[in-house]
This record gives C-alpha cells, sequence and structure tokens, in this order.
C-alpha cells in the first residue's frame, strides 16, 4: 500500500507538471530561504557552547552612572580581576585582556619581514586555564608571566615563521617591544566570542604593576567555583568596589554577563572587544521570518493543491465506492505531499548552497553547507520535512478526502465560500507586502544612489591615505612625504591626524568665556595642504601656515563655515579673530574659513570642523592626490618608495571614496536582503495567485461554457476572469501604501541629508504590482476562456 | 432474498416545500436477478440505483441487505457492506486517469487487503476473462470509450461482488460496443449469477434483464 500511495503521488505529479513544478519551485525556494536562515541562526546560537567549563565562566560587565550617559561597558578597569580573585572565594579565576593600542593595528616584525596584526590582546595567563586554551607547541602558557613574551595561533604562527619552530624566537612590535614566542596555541573556533591571534603578556603593559580602578579598559572574564551564585557573587564584588573605592568616587557598579550570553546579548553595549557580536532581536526577527516564509510556502502549496479540487473530488469519490476508507485517502494525500515537500528539500539544500556564498559576501559571516551534515541539523532537516508535510499536507488531506462518493456522481461542486475567501485575503495581504518591498528596495537604492552623487564638498575620489602610526620620528615621516612628492603620478601630499570618513578629535568651541554651553568641534591636527588637497572651498582668507617657527606658541585654525556660523561672524568677519576652542588656551587665531562639507556619513548634519596646527595629536596618515590613469602601477610605486624609505613597517593604505561606502555598508546589506525578499515576495504572491485563478477558472468552468454559447468572446471572458483579481490587487495597493509610507519615512529619518519620497515611487510599485498580477493571471484566464464549452457543458 | 426496499421515501427542501425524490418505493431483489430501471429524466432512477448502493441515504422507510437493516446501521458498517457486496459500473466509467488498466483493477483488492500474490493472480485471470492482457499497462485515456467500460465492468467484477449496480452503463457508447456490454452483463449474469440492478433508457437494453421497474416523478408505477 506504500509504495502503491507513493507510486500514485508520483503519476500525480507527473501529469500536472506545470502545476507540480510551480508547486516544488515555490517549496524550495521558501525552504532554501529558511534554511539559510537557520543555518544562520544556529550558527549564531553556537557561540561559546564549545567551551568545556562555559557555566561557570562570566565576563565583568561596568555600568556606569549618569554622569557617563548610563553606559554599559564591556570592559573593566585593571584592578577588578586580581582583587575579585583575592577577595571573593567564589571566584576561582580571573584574567583580564587589553587589545592592543586600544583596538590599532599592531605592525608586527619578524626578521625582516613586516606584518599587519589586526588581533594582538595583551593578557592575564590564566585567560588559558578559563578557557581551556591548547598549547600545542611549546611547554606551557605559564611562561606568559614574564614580560615581553607572548604566544601566537597556529595559523599566526605559520604566517610568521613558515615552517620553523617559533618557539624562542623574538618578534618586533611598533618597533618598540621585543616579544619571545613561548608557545603556540590552537587556532579559535570561529564561533568564539574570543579569537586571537597573538596573546602578549599582560605583565607587559602598562596597567600590571600599578592597576587603577580608574581606567576602565579591560575585558575581564572570571571564571566561578561550580554552582556558585551569581546574585552572592555580584553582591560581594560590589563590597569589594567599596572597599577600594570611596562611594563619591564610584560612577559604576559591577554585574556579571554569563558567557553563553555575551555572544547575542550585548548588542548595546559598549567597548566590546569582539569583532563579532551578534544581536538576539535580530535573531528572533529572522526566526519569526524564516517560520513566515515557510508558512507561506505552505499555504502555497495548499492553494496549489485544490487548485484541481474538481478532479481530486471526482477521484476520492471512485475511489470510495471501490472501498477506499476515509482514512487511507489521508495517508495518500500525505504521501503525496510528502514527496513533493522531500524533492522540494532536496532541491532547497541545492538552492540553499548557491545561496550561503551570496549570504556570506553580504553579511560577512562564514556559514558553510557542509554543517548541515552535523547530526542535529540532520534531525532538524528531518523535522522540517515532517512538519512542512504535515501543515502543508493537512488541507488536502482533511478537506479533499471528506468529501463523499456521491461527488463522483453528481458534478458541479460547491466549496465553501469561507475557503476562498481566507485565500483572498491571503493573496491580497501577499501582494501588499510585495508592493511594501518593491517601494522599500527603490527608495533604498534612491537614497543609496543619492549619497554617493551627492556634492560632499570636497573629493574624495583618487585620495589616499596611507597610515604611518606605527613609524617613529618626525625625520623619517618628512623624508616620506618629500618622496611621495617626488612621484610624477601624486600631485598633492599632506599629513593629518585622519580623513573625511574616520573621526578625528572632539573638542568644544566656545563664543566667549561665558559660552557655557559650546559646540562640538571635530578637530584634525594636518598640513596647510590638506585644504587644496582634498579640494575644499575657501570661502575667505587662506590656509594653515606652511612652515610653523620653533617656538611659535600661537595656533592656527582653519574653520569652517558651521563653526563661525556659530561664533556669529560672516566669513570675511572672522579672518584673524581669536577663537576659543577647548584645551588650545587662547591662543587659536582664525586664517581661513573653508565651506561646509560631509566629513561624516550622511546620516549626520555636517557640525563644526577645523584644521589646526597645535601639535596636540600625533599625524598619523600621509594623504594623497593621485592622477587617476593607472591605479594599479600607482600602488605598487607607492609601495615601493615606501618600503625604501621605511623598512620597520607594513605599507597600510586606504582610498578616501572607498571608506565612505564603507559608511553605508548598513544600508547595501539592507538593500539586498530589500531585494531578495522583494523577489521572493513577489514569486510567492504570483504562486498564490497563479493557484488561486486556476482555482476559480475550474470552479467558473461551467459559467464559462455557458456564457461562451450566448457569445461571449475569448477577450471578454479573459477579461472578466482577470479583472477580479486586479480588484484584489487593487486592494492590496491600497493596504501597503500607507505602509510603505509610513515605514520609509521612518526609515528615511536616520539620514540627514535624504531624498524626497515622491509618488512615483508608489507608482512605480502599484503599476509593477498591477503587471505582474495580470501576467500571472492571463494565463488561466486566456485558457480558460479559450476551453471548448461543450466540454464544460457536457453532462453525464 | 439479496435485499428489501419497504415504503422508501426521499425528499430535499426546496421553497418552504418537499420535493420528492423517491416515494413509497417497495422492491424486493432476490440473487441472480437482472433488474432494468427504466423512467423519464428525472424520475429518480439515478437516486435510487444510489440508495440501494448506499452512496445515498433516504429520509423514511426500511432497507434490508442481506437480512441486515441497513437503516440502522452507522455510516462505517454500512459502507463495509458495500465494499464487501457491491460494484459499481458508472456513464462514465470513472477510471482513475493516474493509473493503468491493471492498476485500475488492482484498486479494490488493495482496498480490502488483498494479499499480494492473491492480487497478482486475481488481476491477471480478469485481464484474461475480458480479453485486455495486451492493454494491461495503458492509461484509460489511451483506450476508447467501450474498452474503459469494460475495464470499469472487470473493476467492478474482481472484488467478487453479490451484486452489480449500473447507471447508464452503455450512455457513452455507440450501438456495437452497448450491444458488447449488454451481451457481457447478460453472461455475468446467467453464468456466474452475479445480480445486476441497470439504469436505462434504452427499452433494447432493458429487453437483457429480467425484470423492469418503471419510475415516475419518484413513483414506481
Amino acid at each position: 500500500m506504500f509504495n502503491n500511495n507513493l507510486k500514485i503521488a508520483w503519476r500525480s505529479l507527473r501529469t500536472n507538471r506545470l502545476f507540480s513544478g510551480i508547486n516544488i519551485l515555490g517549496l524550495s525556494l521558501g525552504l532554501a530561504i529558511t534554511i539559510v536562515l537557520f543555518l544562520f541562526i544556529s550558527y549564531e546560537r553556537s557561540f561559546d557552547t564549545e567551551y568545556e567549563q562555559k557555566k561557570d565562566i562570566f565576563r565583568v560587565l561596568v555600568h556606569t552612572d549618569e554622569s557617563y550617559d548610563k553606559q554599559v561597558l564591556c570592559t573593566a578597569p585593571a584592578a577588578v580581576a586580581p582583587a575579585l580573585k583575592t577577595d571573593i572565594p567564589t571566584v576561582k579565576k580571573a584574567a583580564r585582556i587589553l587589545r592592543h593600542g586600544f583596538g590599532e593595528t599592531a605592525f608586527v616584525k619578524v626578521g625582516n619581514t613586516n606584518f599587519l596584526e589586526k588581533e594582538l590582546y595583551w593578557c592575564d595567563p590564566e585567560l588559558f586555564e578559563i578557557f581551556n586554551i591548547q598549547i600545542v607547541e611549546g611547554k606551557s602558557y605559564k611562561a606568559l608571566e614574564r614580560p615581553n613574551t607572548v604566544a601566537l595561533s597556529q595559523s599566526t604562527a605559520k604566517k610568521y615563521f613558515g615552517g620553523e619552530n617559533p618557539i624562542g624566537k623574538t618578534i618586533l612590535v611598533d618597533n618598540e617591544d621585543h616579544l619571545e614566542v613561548i608557545g603556540v596555541f590552537k587556532d579559535f573556533a570561529s564561533n568564539s566570542s574570543i579569537s586571537y591571534n597573538a596573546i602578549g603578556s599582560f605583565s607587559s603593559t602598562f596597567a600590571y604593576k600599578e592597576p587603577s580602578w580608574g581606567n576602565s579598559s579591560f575585558e575581564t572574564y572570571v571564571q566561578l567555583e561550580p554552582n556558585a551564585s551569581v546574585a552572592t557573587t555580584e553582591m560581594q564584588m560590589q563590597t569589594v568596589l567599596d572597599k577600594n573605592v570611596d562611594k563619591a568616587g564610584q560612577w559604576f557598579s559591577f554585574s556579571l554577563q554569563p558567557l553563553e550570553k555575551v555572544h547575542l546579548f550585548s548588542a548595546g553595549y559598549v567597548n566590546s572587544y569582539s569583532n563579532n557580536i551578534g544581536d538576539i532581536a535580530e535573531i528572533r526577527n529572522l526566526t519569526f521570518l524564516a517560520l513566515l516564509i515557510l508558512l507561506i510556502a505552505c499555504v502555497n502549496y495548499m492553494n496549489l493543491m485544490t487548485a484541481k479540487s474538481q478532479k481530486r473530488t471526482k477521484d476520492v469519490g471512485i475511489n470510495k465506492t471501490l472501498g477506499a476508507s476515509s482514512k487511507s485517502l489521508v495517508v495518500r494525500f500525505y504521501a503525496e505531499t510528502g514527496l513533493v515537500t522531500f524533492i522540494s528539500l532536496l532541491i532547497g539544500i541545492g538552492i540553499s548552497a548557491l545561496l550561503i556564498p551570496a549570504f556570506n559576501a553580504i553579511t560577512g559571516q562564514e556559514l558553510q553547507i557542509s554543517l548541515l551534515l552535523r547530526v542535529e541539523m540532520l534531525l532538524g532537516l528531518g523535522l522540517f520535512w515532517l512538519i512542512t508535510s504535515l501543515v502543508a499536507g493537512s488541507y488536502p488531506a482533511f478537506y479533499l478526502s471528506r468529501s463523499s462518493p456521491k461527488a463522483v456522481l453528481n458534478t458541479g461542486t460547491n466549496s465553501g465560500k469561507g475557503v476562498i475567501t481566507l485565500r483572498k485575503g491571503l493573496v491580497v495581504l501577499q501582494f501588499a507586502a510585495s508592493v511594501v518591498l518593491i517601494v522599500a528596495v527603490t527608495v533604498i537604492n534612491q537614497q543609496l544612489q543619492f549619497m554617493q552623487q551627492q556634492k560632499l564638498g570636497y573629493e574624495p575620489e583618487n585620495t589616499i591615505a596611507v597610515t604611518t602610526g606605527g613609524i617613529r620620528g618626525a625625520a623619517i615621516k618628512q623624508t616620506l612625504v618629500e618622496e611621495f612628492k617626488s612621484l610624477s603620478s601624486v600631485s598633492d601630499v599632506a599629513m593629518a591626524q585622519g580623513f573625511p570618513g574616520i573621526s578625528v578629535s572632539g573638542r568644544m568651541l566656545f563664543k566667549n568665556e561665558n559660552d557655557e554651553s559650546g559646540l562640538q568641534l571635530s578637530t584634525n591636527h594636518s598640513d596647510a595642504e590638506v585644504i587644496e588637497l582634498l579640494k575644499l572651498k575657501l570661502l575667505a582668507g587662506k590656509t594653515l601656515p606652511l612652515v610653523k617657527q620653533e617656538g611659535d606658541t600661537l595656533i592656527e585654525v582653519v574653520l569652517n563655515k558651521k563653526a563661525i556660523d556659530y561664533l556669529g561672524y560672516s566669513p570675511k568677519e572672522a579672518i584673524g579673530k581669536n577663537v576659543l576652542i577647548g584645551g588650545f588656551g587662547n591662543k587659536a587665531r582664525i586664517t581661513g574659513i573653508v565651506d561646509d562639507f560631509n566629513y561624516e556619513s550622511l546620516h549626520r548634519p555636517i557640525g563644526a570642523y577645523a584644521f589646526h596646527n597645535f601639535r596636540s595629536e600625533a599625524k598619523s596618515f600621509v594623504l594623497m592626490r593621485v592622477k587617476s590613469a593607472d591605479l594599479t602601477e600607482t600602488l605598487n610605486q607607492l609601495k615601493s618608495t615606501f618600503e625604501s624609505v621605511i623598512s620597520d613597517a607594513a605599507f597600510e593604505y586606504v582610498f578616501l571614496d572607498k571608506n565612505m561606502e564603507r559608511l553605508y555598508a548598513q544600508e547595501r546589506k539592507t538593500a539586498f536582503m530589500g531585494l531578495i525578499f522583494c523577489v521572493l515576495a513577489i514569486f510567492v504572491a504570483c504562486l498564490g495567485l497563479f493557484g488561486l485563478a486556476a482555482y476559480t477558472a475550474e470552479q467558473r468552468k461551467k459559467e464559462i461554457g455557458v456564457r461562451k454559447v450566448l457569445g461571449a468572446s475569448v477577450l471578454g471572458i479573459a477579461q472578466m476572469l482577470s479583472k477580479d483579481f486586479l480588484k484584489l490587487v487593487l486592494v492590496a495597493v491600497t493596504i501597503a501604501f500607507p505602509m510603505a509610507y509610513w515605514l520609509m519615512t521612518k526609515w528615511l529619518q536616520d539620514f540627514a541629508y535624504r531624498v524626497d519620497l515622491g509618488w512615483t515611487v508608489f507608482a512605480l510599485a502599484g503599476i509593477l504590482a498591477l503587471f505582474i498580477a495580470l501576467f500571472t493571471v492571463s494565463f488561466q484566464a486566456i485558457s480558460a476562456a479559450l476551453a471548448n464549452p461543450v466540454k464544460s457543458l457536457r453532462t453525464e | 432474498m439479496l435485499l428489501q426496499l419497504r415504503n422508501i421515501f426521499k425528499w430535499v427542501q426546496q421553497g418552504g416545500q418537499r420535493v420528492f425524490l423517491l416515494k413509497d418505493i417497495n422492491l424486493e431483489v432476490a440473487e441472480g436477478e437482472f433488474i432494468s430501471i427504466m423512467g423519464p429524466s428525472g424520475s429518480g432512477k439515478s437516486t435510487l440505483l444510489n440508495v440501494i448502493g448506499m452512496l445515498d441515504t433516504f429520509d423514511e422507510g426500511e432497507y434490508d441487505f442481506l437480512s441486515e437493516s441497513v437503516h440502522t446501521l452507522k455510516e462505517k458498517y454500512r459502507s463495509n457492506l458495500y465494499k464487501e457486496y457491491i460494484g459499481f459500473v458508472f456513464q462514465s466509467y470513472h477510471l482513475l486517469d493516474d493509473l493503468t488498466v491493471e492498476e485500475n483493477l488492482e484498486m479494490p483488492l488493495l482496498y480490502k487487503k488483498v494479499k499480494g500474490s492473491e492480487r497478482k493472480a486475481l488481476v491477471a485471470d480478469m485481464l484474461d476473462r475480458f480479453n485486455i492482457v495486451g492493454k494491461k499497462d495503458l492509461f484509460p485515456t489511451q483506450l476508447s470509450g467501450g474498452q474503459q467500460q469494460l475495464v470499469g465492468i472487470a473493476r467492478a467484477l474482481i472484488g467478487n461482488p453479490k451484486l452489480i449496480l449500473a447507471d447508464e452503463p452503455t450512455g457513452n457508447l455507440n450501438s456495437q460496443q452497448s450491444e458488447e456490454i449488454m451481451e457481457l452483463f447478460k453472461k455475468l449474469n446467467k453464468e456466474d449469477g452475479v445480480t445486476i440492478i441497470q439504469v436505462t433508457h434504452s427499452e433494447k437494453n432493458a429487453g437483457y434483464g429480467s425484470r423492469i421497474i418503471n419510475l415516475l416523478d419518484g413513483r414506481k408505477i
């Protein structure tokens, strides 16, 4: 019987090739997207689950008071870890982690080769015990007690030393610290919140000898005794704080965050060292979305399955007169659904394998399809199959198998009105969602395009910033600048602390001594040439002086228009005026005014900006404008020039326009995801509509026959059939427009500079939806209209 | 006695009035009879056949089938009863389009949970008996109307029923095909002792039977 059911199911799939094909495709797509989402979700949920003592590991969180905006910091003061360990018996182990240079790239020199290392951390050796980090070469992590030692991950050791044994060798960090390699540890798993390439000894850092209670920059992990009470430990931590810091100086309090929550529940927290922070809200939304997609796919399946209900009702009737019980028919319909979902699942897995690289590229994740082969995922897929079959098969199975054998004898069955209303509602919803998505994708793309074409007030094209943060000595930097200037492919060169697109120092600008509020001012310590180089528009005055005399205490500043607007000057008036800037004393004088330019992303309005020559910050970048002829060649030239001047640092550069694009990565991601879901939604909506159209065409077969006999034309009937559906789409559009308007207005509010929401977008979306619907329906409408009325009218 | 109907009434409500489909029908059918039900369109022929076949219910009266009182039986037992003893033949054949001739014949046996080897033997016998062995792998749409009806009758017979109910079995066939089918019915009735009740419009076809029942407006005349 089982074989027989499968055989019948297969035959029925084959006879209705078009329907089965559409059905399987729809279900496969839904399943594919659901699989990718679930892979992502399960990957996100797998973070930090491999650590043996995970139940006892906690991160110390620091909650600041009002004076620091009530933030939650993932980093704690250096004094916390040792104090907790000595004073609280339930704290078994504690380790501090300091990110190298507070997040700056480290220049690592091994022998004569330079490397850039972004993942160097200074840690207490107990970190190895807490996280059970395996040492694969070298004696023990205990050697990290000594200052100036380092342990490398396997892949990093291989990168630095090739096949050689690294133990006992030295690496030079930022041309200052010689570190001895004492061990090699196993690479961290990709789903670990802590993931380091190099672990330097904490005893090498400034914070080791005199750990303070003030500077909260150290991520701190503790391991509690098994079964220790977290609440009690947290209370004891407050006692430890009281003991060390008097009440007045306590601008923060502590809490313990379980390791299992570190990845997903830290979205709003600041100062996290982890490069990969998940967000539980996103995970919840995606779970919901995945289930919704699956449900819609299932409902569409039902829609299409029941579209051919007359033939099926007849079959059921015949089978019943032949002795079939309702139960055996339920089993048969489930067998058919099971077969379809199984085929769809296989195709869906195939499609998801194709989707994953795109998903990874867009989201920066490292999902692999091989994850699906794990036992729990296979079980999960099995469960998927079961649930989809049960849900999708329920309607055909129970609705159709109920029909009585009498149905064979009298044709012209009437299915319930309620069911058809439900289906219409579904199609309306699907189309509404499609229209919202069409509007959203269009608006997002318009905004992205707008941001690309927006006059920024400076020219980021062909402008390169070369990092010189790791280079010691002003003389050598000056030589580098001169060398760059001598290149024919370079037109302008200037050193600066930063450039538009990255943050510079924040200071306050005051009107006078009595001005209590002041205005936020971004200050950029830079060379005079920077104005010319960035092609900023000088409204009045001139740039900073080219040469600064030794002992000259005057600070020259070039302000932007926003800044002098605040001060109440016109550009002309401002020149030569002294200006009050926090930290500059009373010694700043305005030499020039530039027009406003977008030095941040277009999310934010332009604020006050100043170029200055006060030696407070280092000029960490050499900015260059290059001639655009052959960029690859130019870059090679720059690299070899850099290496000929500087032997102990690596060449790291960024194009200013590329850097600006990075600021809109989130929008790009949203646009892409939106597009995928838009296409999917339209497709799914079409499936639903197609099913409904097919169903109605069949239901109205007799009516169409009668109309044709009475003289209706093919066109007239096709119109009549299509009109009903277009009404549905119009309803969908009416629902969708206000929603889309509200959503996109909200989205655009995030941008200080934005496109207007024009009616054209809505018109476009509406017309598009209508056309798609018309196209989908016309197939059914025309074939129904063309059918020979003799066939549909023949009674038995 | 195979079956007995006593004072059977069936009606529908239409515009607040009872419209009678069957009115006070009394009928006795002995085993081995070949009965033809005749009457103009709308006289209740098919309704009566459906009631006898237990595909349809009635509103009043008593119905005994093999001395079981059908009117007191629950739906489930009723369907067991017709599964066991009744085979149906339809005007438009009602073969399952997705199945081959052989599989169509096998279907009732599957529902009866007959074992595989026995099933094969029975199907082979039936194919042989109706001379359609060469057609066993064809689908219904590949057959002529007469051939389809042949398969339909073979399918109705395969469960070895006591009673065959045929609703205008030759209605869609030409005269030659009709004759063949009627001859077959006659042969089944005479040689195998199968009881047959057929609904027909044709005097000629009715002549094949042993008894004719005439209906008019739901009443026996």
